[in-house]
This record gives C-alpha cells, sequence and structure tokens, in this order.
C-alpha cells in the first residue's frame, strides 16, 4: 500500500494541492483531506467509464479514433468545445485539431467566466493569488457565489479562516455575503445582504457612488444606510477582495455586471488595496482560458475558418453556434454539454456527428455518433492545471488507466485528420 | 554547411567585416566542414542575435493577450506550410514570437520577469515559442525570504535560498524590480527612494540590492544582477539609477540596469520633463562592472507590462486606460495597461530622444544592449528601426522633425553626432548581451560556438529593411528562414543554471504557513523543459 | 404561480454528479426543485411530491424540496433538467442565461420527475419537449 501525498485535487478551481491518497494494487482505497465532491471524484474514478463506440456499436480504439478524424475531416464548419476538465498538453493539441480542420474553439469559460473575460477586456481587472487573501485580508466578500457548496475548502484554505501571516483567522476578517438569496455561505460569514434579482449592477454602481461621497437612498432593495456601510467598510479596511461566481456572470447584465465589479475595486485603489476575484469551476478551465490565449492571443470563442484565430463570443462561443445550428460537426473534450447547456442547443449536437472523448459516460456520450473514452487527468494522466488565481500545478498520476490520455487520442486524431 | 564568402562581423572574435567562409557541423562552427553551401558573396555575416531583455512569455504577457482583443486583430497571421497561426501586434501569441524573432536573425531571448510561483506557467509558453534559444530571469528583489534573510544579516542563508530558488524555478539570472516597492504596493504603497523600509520587513531598497548583488557574485552567476530600478517613469528621478549603480559597484558586484530609458528622467513633473540621458550615462561610462540595455521607444501602440505593481498603478491614473494589476503571494506583483507613444507628446518625444541619447553617450558599446523592453515601449521587431536611427544621423535628424518640436531643446540628441558602425551594432544586439549573459557559444562565429547565424543582405539606404527580414537564418547548423520567410520550425534550448544552494531549514516553516501551494509542489519539474542546458556558474 | 428560476452547484449535486450522470444518485439529487415551504402550500405541494415547472423554453416535472430559498424565486441544481428550462440566448457574450428566468410552478399529482430517458429522447427530437 501507498500513501501518496501532495496530491493535487482535479475538480474544482481551488486545486487544492494537500490531498493524500492511499493506493492499493492500482486502486484507490481512500482519501485524506479531500472535499467530499473530491472524495466522490478519486474514489469513483472507476465506475461508470465510457467504452469505445461508434453509433452505439462497442467498438476498438483505432476505429473510434479513425472515425473521428473522418468526420472532422470531412466536416465544413465543426465545433471543438470543452477542454477544462483535462491538462494543458491535450489543450494545446484542441487548439492545434480546430486549426487544422478550420474549426470553431471554446471552451467552458463561455459558459462560467466568459463576461468575467469580456469585462476584463473593456477595463482590464485587479487581481492577486490566493495566498495574498490568506495573509493580508481583513475584509472578505462573497458576491454572487456560494463556496459552501462549489468551492468547499476554498474558506478554510485561503479566504475565512486560515491563519496567514498577517492575519490569524477568521476573527480578524470581516466577510460579507452578497447573493439573492441565502445559502450555506451565508451562515459563514458576518453580515449577509440580499440584493433583489437581477439588479447586482444597480448594487455595485450605488456602492460607487457611495464610495464619492453620494447619497444613495436605496438600491437593488437594500437600504441606502446599508449600502454606505459597505462603502465605508471598503474604503477602510487594509486588503479587501472580492470573490465573485455565476450569481454575477449568469445573471440579467452579465459582462456588465462584472463591468460595474471590476470598476469598483479599480475605484477602491485610490483609497486602499482592494482585489477581486472571480470563482472558476473546473479544475483547469483556467488553464484552458491560458493556453487558448497564448496560442491564438484569445482565451475562448475562437474560429480558425480564415486560417488564423477570430475572436468573436456571441458568434462562435458552442451556445450559440448550436443554437443557431451552425456547425456540422462537432468534438466535444473533457465535458458536458448535454448536462450543463440550455436544451435548445443541445439538440443541434444531437442532430449532427458528435465525436465525444470523455473518461466517463455523461449525458453527451449518450447523443454521440464516435464515444472515445479517456484517463483521468489528475489520477490517471498527469499534466499541468492552473488555479482560480493562476498558479499552474503539476497533477499527478496515481493509478494505471486501461485508456490512453486525451492529449494522446487527440495526437492520433490529428495524424489523421493531416494525413 | 559552408557560408561562402559572406562580409563577417565577428566582435568577440575581433572580427571586422572581414571575407571568409563559416563551417558547421553538428550544430556548431567547426573548422572545416562539407555540404550544402551557402553563397553569401555580398551579404552580411553575424552571429544570431541576442536579446537579454523581454517579455514573451508567462501569466503578465498573457494577462497582456488576453485583455487586448483590439490589438490582435490588427494582425492575424495565417498558418503556412510549415508554421502555425497566430496573432500579434503587441503581444504576438507565443508562435507568432518566434518567428518574428527568427526573421529578424534573433536565435537567443530571455523572458526577464519570471514570478517564482508561476515559473511553471512561464516554462510552458517558453515550450511553445519556436526557432530560439530562451531562458527567464527569477524575480526576487521582493521576495520574502530575500528579505527576511537580508534583514537578518544572514548571508549564508541568502546565498543558500538563492540558489535553490533559482533550481526551483529553472530560472537564468536575478532580477529585481523596485526592489522593496512592490512589496510595499501590497498595502497599496511604494518606496520613494533607496532608503526608504520595507513595511514589516524593516529593510530599504538598498540593502535589498546589495544583498543580492553579493549572493549573485558568491554564486558566480553568468549574469550580473538586473535591476528595474526604483521610482521608474518618474520625473526628476534619474538619480536612482546613479546611486544603484555606484552601490554595487562600490562593493565589487556587477550590475545591468534595464529599460533605462524609463528611469533617465531629469524636470520636476510631467510638464518639465527632460532628459537626464547625459547623467546616467557618466555614472554607467565611470563604472566598471555596470550595464544597460535601453527600453527605446518605438512610436506608435505598446503594451506596458511590468513587474513594478505601484507604477502600473500610477500610469493607469494617468492615462486611464484599461489595467491589469497581479500580485504574487511572498514573491512579486505586476500590472499591465495598454500605451501609445505619440510622437506629438512632448513627454513621449522626449521618451524617444533619451534612449538613443544613453546608446550614443555610453561611450564603450559592450555596456549597451538594444532592446525596447518588449512590449513595454515597443514591438521587439522594431528593433531594425532602432539600429537605423543609431546608425544614421540623417534618420535621427528625420525623426525629430516629425516630433514635438520641444523635445530638441529637452534633450542633447540633436547634438550627438555619433553614428554607430555595423561592428558596433554586432557588439549591442549580439556579442554584447552574450558575454554579458555569460553565453561563451553564443554570440560570436568562433569555432564551437552554436550554429546560430544571421545573414542580412545589408542596404545603406534601407537600414531597417535589412535587418528586419534576413536573407538566411540559421539556427543549430539548420536553415530555418530564407529570404526573410520562416522556412522550417526549429525547436531550441531552455538556458537555466543551477549554482549551489539548499532551501534553508528554517524556510520550510514559513513555507507552510504562509503559501498556499506545498512546498513539493513548488520546484518546476523536468517535464517542463524538453530541451534544456545549464549553463555553468563560477 | 409565477416564480424566479435560478439554477447552479450544490454539494450534491457535484458529489453524484462524480459517481455518474446516468446513477440513480444523480437522478434523485438533481431532479429537484427547492421552493419555499408557502410557495409549494400554495400550488399544494408538499415535500417530495412532483412539481412542474415550466418556462418559455421548455417543461420538466422534478421533486419539490422545501425551504431555503425566498418566496417567489425556486432553485433547480444544474443539470438536465434545470437546462430543459433555461435560455440560449447570449446576447452576443457567450453565456446563456442560467439565472433569473420567468418560470411557472403547478403541482403534477400523479406525475412521476421527468426521466432522464425522456430528456434524451426530446433531445434527439423523438418526442416534442413539453
Amino acid at each position: 500500500m501507498a500513501l501518496l501525498k501532495g496530491v493535487v485535487c482535479p475538480f474544482c478551481g481551488c486545486l487544492c494541492d494537500d490531498l493524500e491518497v492511499e493506493v492499493q494494487d492500482g486502486k484507490i482505497l481512500s482519501t485524506r483531506n479531500a472535499c467530499p465532491v473530491s472524495r466522490s471524484k478519486f474514489l469513483s474514478h472507476a465506475e461508470d467509464r465510457a467504452r469505445p463506440t461508434v453509433g452505439g456499436r462497442e467498438v476498438g480504439m483505432e476505429e473510434a479514433v479513425e472515425e473521428a478524424a473522418r468526420i472532422l475531416r470531412e466536416a465544413d464548419f465543426p465545433l471543438i468545445y470543452g477542454l477544462s476538465s483535462t491538462e494543458s498538453d491535450a489543450q494545446r493539441l484542441a487548439v492545434r485539431l480546430a486549426e487544422l480542420t478550420g474549426a470553431s474553439l471554446d471552451n467552458t469559460s463561455s459558459t462560467c467566466h466568459g463576461p468575467t473575460v469580456l469585462a476584463a477586456q473593456e477595463c482590464g481587472a485587479v487581481k492577486c493569488t490566493l495566498g495574498e487573501v490568506k495573509n493580508r485580508a481583513d475584509l472578505v466578500v462573497f458576491w454572487g457565489c456560494n463556496p459552501a457548496e462549489a468551492h468547499i475548502r476554498h474558506p478554510v484554505r485561503y479566504s475565512l479562516t486560515p491563519a496567514g501571516m498577517y492575519r490569524q483567522g477568521k476573527k480578524e476578517r470581516f466577510s460579507v455575503h452578497v447573493d439573492v438569496r441565502e445559502t450555506r455561505t451565508s451562515k459563514m460569514v458576518n453580515q449577509f445582504i440580499k440584493v433583489e434579482e437581477g439588479k447586482d449592477y444597480e448594487l455595485l454602481s450605488a456602492l460607487r457612488a457611495a464610495l464619492r461621497g453620494y447619497e444613495v437612498k436605496e438600491a437593488a432593495g437594500v437600504p441606502g444606510e446599508k449600502v454606505k456601510e459597505l462603502a465605508e467598510r471598503m474604503k477602510g479596511c487594509k486588503f479587501g477582495i472580492i470573490f465573485f461566481g455565476m450569481g454575477l456572470t449568469m445573471s440579467k447584465g452579465k459582462n456588465l455586471n462584472i463591468d460595474a465589479a471590476l470598476r469598483l475595486v479599480r475605484d477602491l485603489n485610490d483609497y486602499t488595496k482592494f482585489l477581486i476575484m472571480p470563482m472558476r469551476g473546473h479544475f483547469n478551465v483556467s488553464g484552458a482560458n491560458e493556453v487558448l490565449t497564448w496560442l491564438t492571443g484569445y482565451p475562448f470563442a475562437v474560429n480558425f475558418s480564415r486560417g488564423y484565430p477570430v475572436y468573436n463570443p456571441g458568434e462562435f462561443s458552442a451556445v450559440d453556434l448550436l443554437y443557431r445550428g451552425e456547425c456540422d460537426a462537432a468534438l466535444i473534450l473533457a465535458s458536458d454539454p448535454a448536462a450543463h447547456f440550455p436544451a435548445r442547443s443541445v439538440r443541434h449536437l444531437a442532430s449532427i456527428p458528435t465525436i465525444v472523448i470523455d473518461p466517463k459516460v455523461s449525458l453527451t456520450t449518450k447523443l454521440a455518433r464516435v464515444v472515445i473514452p479517456s484517463a483521468i487527468a489528475g489520477i490517471e494522466c498527469d499534466g499541468t492545471a492552473y488555479r482560480m488565481d493562476g498558479v499552474p500545478l503539476r497533477l499527478k498520476k496515481i493509478v494505471e488507466s486501461p485508456y490512453l490520455p486525451d492529449r494522446e487520442i487527440l495526437g492520433r486524431i490529428i495524424e489523421r485528420v493531416g494525413a | 554547411m559552408i557560408i561562402k564568402n559572406g562580409t563577417v562581423y565577428d566582435p568577440l572574435n575581433g572580427i571586422k567585416g572581414e571575407k571568409m567562409d563559416l563551417f558547421i557541423e553538428g550544430g556548431r562552427i567547426v573548422e572545416e566542414a562539407k555540404g550544402e553551401v551557402i553563397d553569401a558573396s555580398g551579404l552580411l555575416v553575424l552571429p544570431g542575435g541576442v536579446d537579454l531583455h523581454s517579455h514573451i512569455a508567462g501569466s503578465k504577457v498573457n494577462l497582456g493577450r488576453l485583455m487586448r482583443p483590439e490589438d490582435h486583430r490588427k494582425d492575424p497571421v495565417p498558418a503556412t506550410e510549415v508554421t502555425r497561426s497566430g496573432t500579434g501586434y503587441t503581444v504576438p501569441t507565443t508562435y507568432v514570437t518566434g518567428y518574428r524573432y527568427a526573421t529578424m536573425g534573433y536565435t537567443t531571448v530571455m523572458e526577464a520577469a519570471m514570478p517564482p510561483l508561476t515559473a511553471r506557467h512561464v516554462h510552458e509558453e517558453l515550450c511553445d515559442i519556436p526557432m530560439v534559444d530562451k531562458g527567464a530571469f527569477t524575480l526576487m528583489g521582493n521576495n520574502h525570504f530575500v528579505m527576511k534573510y537580508i534583514a537578518e544579516g544572514n548571508w549564508e542563508k541568502l546565498r543558500n535560498y538563492v540558489g535553490w530558488l533559482l533550481k526551483a524555478t529553472k530560472g537564468y539570472a536575478i532580477k529585481l524590480v523596485n526592489p522593496g516597492g512592490v512589496e510595499n504596493w501590497k498595502w497599496g504603497k511604494n518606496v520613494e527612494g533607496l532608503d526608504d523600509k520595507v513595511e514589516n520587513y524593516g529593510v530599504t531598497p538598498r540593502e535589498i540590492i546589495k544583498g543580492l548583488s553579493r549572493a549573485n557574485e558568491e554564486l558566480g552567476l553568468p549574469h550580473p544582477i538586473h535591476v528595474h530600478c526604483n521610482k521608474l517613469g518618474t520625473p526628476g528621478k534619474f538619480g536612482i539609477v546613479v546611486e544603484t549603480v555606484e552601490t554595487v559597484v562600490a562593493q565589487g558586484g556587477r550590475i545591468h540596469i534595464t529599460h533605462v530609458q524609463f528611469n533617465s528622467y531629469g524636470g520636476e513633473d510631467w510638464a518639465t520633463l527632460s532628459s537626464a540621458a547625459p547623467e546616467v550615462a557618466k555614472a554607467i561610462n565611470r563604472s566598471p562592472g555596470a550595464t544597460c540595455d535601453l527600453g527605446q521607444v518605438i512610436f506608435g501602440e505598446a503594451t506596458t507590462m511590468t513587474g513594478d505593481g505601484p507604477w502600473q498603478h500610477r500610469l493607469f491614473k494617468l492615462t486611464g486606460n484599461k489595467w491589469y494589476n497581479s500580485d504574487v503571494e511572498l514573491e512579486v506583483g505586476a500590472g499591465i495597461v495598454p500605451y501609445t507613444f505619440k510622437p506629438k507628446s512632448l513627454v513621449n518625444a522626449v521618451q524617444w530622444t533619451i534612449g538613443l541619447e544613453v546608446a550614443l553617450l555610453v561611450e564603450d558599446p559592450w555596456k549597451v544592449v538594444l532592446t525596447t523592453d518588449h512590449p513595454n515601449a515597443g514591438p521587439f521587431y522594431y528593433y531594425p528601426r532602432v539600429i537605423e536611427w543609431l546608425m544614421s544621423r540623417k534618420a535621427r535628424e528625420k525623426t525629430l522633425s516629425e516630433v514635438h518640436k520641444a523635445a530638441s531643446s529637452r534633450s542633447t540628441l540633436p547634438s550627438l553626432e555619433r553614428e554607430y558602425s555595423l561592428y558596433e551594432i554586432a557588439v549591442i544586439t549580439r556579442a554584447g548581451p552574450a558575454r554579458l549573459l555569460g553565453l561563451r557559444r553564443k554570440g560570436h562565429l568562433g569555432v564551437g560556438a552554436d550554429a546560430d547565424v544571421a545573414i542580412y543582405e545589408f542596404r545603406e539606404d534601407d537600414v531597417e529593411g535589412s535587418f528586419s527580414r534576413a536573407k538566411y537564418v540559421i539556427k543549430d547548423g539548420e536553415i530555418v528562414v530564407k529570404d526573410g520567410r520562416v522556412v522550417r520550425e526549429h525547436w531550441g534550448r531552455t538556458l537555466w543554471v543551477s549554482p549551489p544552494g539548499e532551501l534553508p531549514e528554517d524556510a520550510k516553516a514559513d513555507f507552510e504557513k504562509y503559501y498556499t501551494v506545498s512546498l513539493e509542489n513548488y520546484p518546476v519539474e523536468p517535464e517542463y523543459l524538453p530541451k534544456s542546458e545549464v549553463i555553468p556558474c563560477g | 404561480m409565477e416564480v424566479i428560476l435560478n439554477t447552479g452547484r450544490t454539494v450534491d449535486q457535484g458529489v453524484s454528479m462524480e459517481r455518474g450522470k446516468t446513477s440513480p444518485e444523480y437522478f434523485e439529487k438533481v431532479a429537484v426543485a427547492f421552493l419555499h415551504p408557502e410557495d409549494a402550500g400554495a400550488v399544494g405541494v408538499g415535500e417530495g411530491q412532483a412539481v412542474r415547472v415550466t418556462t418559455e423554453f421548455g417543461s420538466v416535472v422534478v421533486r419539490c424540496l422545501l425551504g431555503n430559498t425566498e418566496r417567489g424565486t425556486i432553485f433547480i441544481p444544474m443539470g438536465p433538467w434545470a437546462n430543459s428550462l433555461t435560455s440560449p440566448l447570449t446576447e452576443g457574450t457567450g453565456m446563456p442565461s442560467l439565472k433569473g428566468l420567468k418560470a411557472k410552478i403547478a403541482g403534477a399529482p400523479g406525475e412521476k420527475p421527468t426521466p432522464l430517458e425522456e430528456l434524451v429522447k426530446r433531445w434527439r427530437g423523438e418526442v416534442g419537449s413539453a
């Protein structure tokens, strides 16, 4: 039996790197330090695995790869989507494949923090790594996010309770949760502020006004005094941070909400140190943005049909392409759009030849013409992943896999597409 | 391979424009070889260019790309039979970066600012930059352990930590950016001079510079400490450069002042900005072991990106342009702000004169390196334009006539008659930086040198055009560029140093308490350097 | 009754997803809607009973769970049931509208939560969507 230490968790953007995993005879027996979701991922990793199929018929890997290559070769306008739950080498190859096939290439950030990217492209962002928060923050604001359910160890490892260089734990940090509803996160903080549905932009703008000394009577259902109190608290802290999530990116206003939040934080730096960080979901969705950006200049929604990268969210993003029924084939890598896209977009996926590369049976595999099972990055395959704050970590291979890593599969498809 | 009949400039071997043949075998220059013959009659043959300060890879560079789709849209780069697609303009994608360096005959490039915690990211991008050999300087001027050991006066631990950190990050040199000021920026503050205190640590920028210089020389690192001085971009603060140089030289250290243009400002404020290039050049001239690179301004679009968080915030406040800030726990900060250098802006025009003035006033070309601090003062692929300004007073006068008139009265540039020779250009673009980096097989064409060769069709009436598109570039003995086009994708090596040094025992406890990654997951694994070369110390 | 629909992650959704999206556990944890007890009362639905949720984009039956939401709003964990209801319109951003959607709830006595197979058939166009 072996106890592996310092294992990096391949679930969410926290990328906790202090896991201990007990392995015997190539099987994972137990985990330590893992959150419930992470434990489930490690302990259930061998269950519910996909099989190589073409048209629902089980085939050998070679045949599945060949059929995938044929589909992509023959397509006029393929879509390559996903990328966020795999390591960066596979992401690089996905870019290569998109370039070779003149595809549209998108990753799951278009349905999580794509709006954050759009806002940052307007005004920039004031960011830091998580250790800065642990060491210095005396004011922590969770806005439109629910770490208690989605980033379970975030508050303990990074943001709320850990002792750092200048802060000795929760009592030395004031914490606020702003959201449309009370959640488990609300119970962990000093103050919950309820914002009316779809009115985050209003509250953020009111805070910016209050900072400049304007009187706010009421904003988004929050009384004026409370707005002023929060503005003063932000101004008066030594080191503040806003963590934000889908509550801002997915609700009415989308990128404009983020734009308001980014500008609020920018304004605050006239008075004190203040930062902001998106709570990234998939463990390597940050990496997908990074890799696409260094290879194409653009973080998502990139199209190669002109022979060079062109960027246009809304046009080349997956939900839009599918809803409008524009692509005539799709390759889905390490994500499950059938589970997480609006059904209206999923329908088109079901009507075109779709290739899925995924370790597990997913809802998208149920619609796919070709299914190619792969090794799980971070459990059965090593590689690089980028934490929500951009810190890259080395994923470990803990057990052998009967399947090939994503990068290997993509490499074989590329060989055949190029041939 | 034989390069026949070329006009060779090889300053490190004292060759000044002699007609001769070069022989290449096994990726090196050799005494005698057979094979393919390149007829270089009438062509200029130089060692491959060496850039010792550029921002081409890593988290900060990629944020610069991410935030500027408008920049890329201007400069799409289609794939060809041999090359990948990508985009420019000021912050090109990794492949395009490699292609463009190679096209102008550069074969070695150093990324000048690697945050230790995100070193893996730097190496990931370096792995995707083809054509050139590359390396990265490890940021240390605001490092927790560095400041702690300096405050304690514990030189042994400092030396050990620095040695360990270079190995852990697979770095090439010690880089300081606004030493102490960036730590203060993590509380929204800065330092004002060399003797200001760093909050909580009690050390001063001067002590940090001296301490790291001492560690640098004790470890025998091939490159001097590489310093982005305090109070960069501040009118009237040129004295900090002079003092920084003197401080290091006084203790027998070597020092490289980077993008010196940005620190050589006289006057009292932006309205009265004037060039202090003569004072700074004097300090460099009289200080043995002191060198600089230019950070020459190119008019047009730029993306400023430095590890100097407080400076970038000030630039944001000055311009109102978009602003990225990125602080890294226990180590560094960074900021990114797009910027346009306008010829009709007095400030920009004065800045433009300063870089050239320094180059012309520093007497020994071995003390000067051509850079634009890419992409801070302009993209690297405008180096040939800088070469033209340096070689031709007429070209300088032409530009002077097009920029804000008052610049001429705030700088000595109009009076400078010096024109660089081809030999001197070969020094400041390859031989000098190679020697300064301690790369003994680079920057020259003697037997045993790496077969990195740039061959140009030199036309006196179009110096910029001549150096923009090499006739041939040979990298590791292979023709990779022909007639200004990449004809072969080549993968260079990552260069790094491996000095002695272990992580001090007491650092481990701090690591556990203050970092958010485990010590065991901190050092960059060998997987990130598929082709690499350790450059010896001492 | 008209309500506002939000969707998003829950711990149970995450844990059961890692067990497998075709597992009974996933169905149990994700084919649900959280209702305020008074709203549930108003449409005559109790804990664990079937509730039909309908938007402009589709309609599903899910199991009602009481509590932890504001009056006039319901919450469905991210997954195919939630996404039978969400909007594919991105307003040029790439981001569909997955939160703050107008929806209607009604009791669905005698109905069972919409099975996954039914959703797959809808995607394939083998059956209508509501």
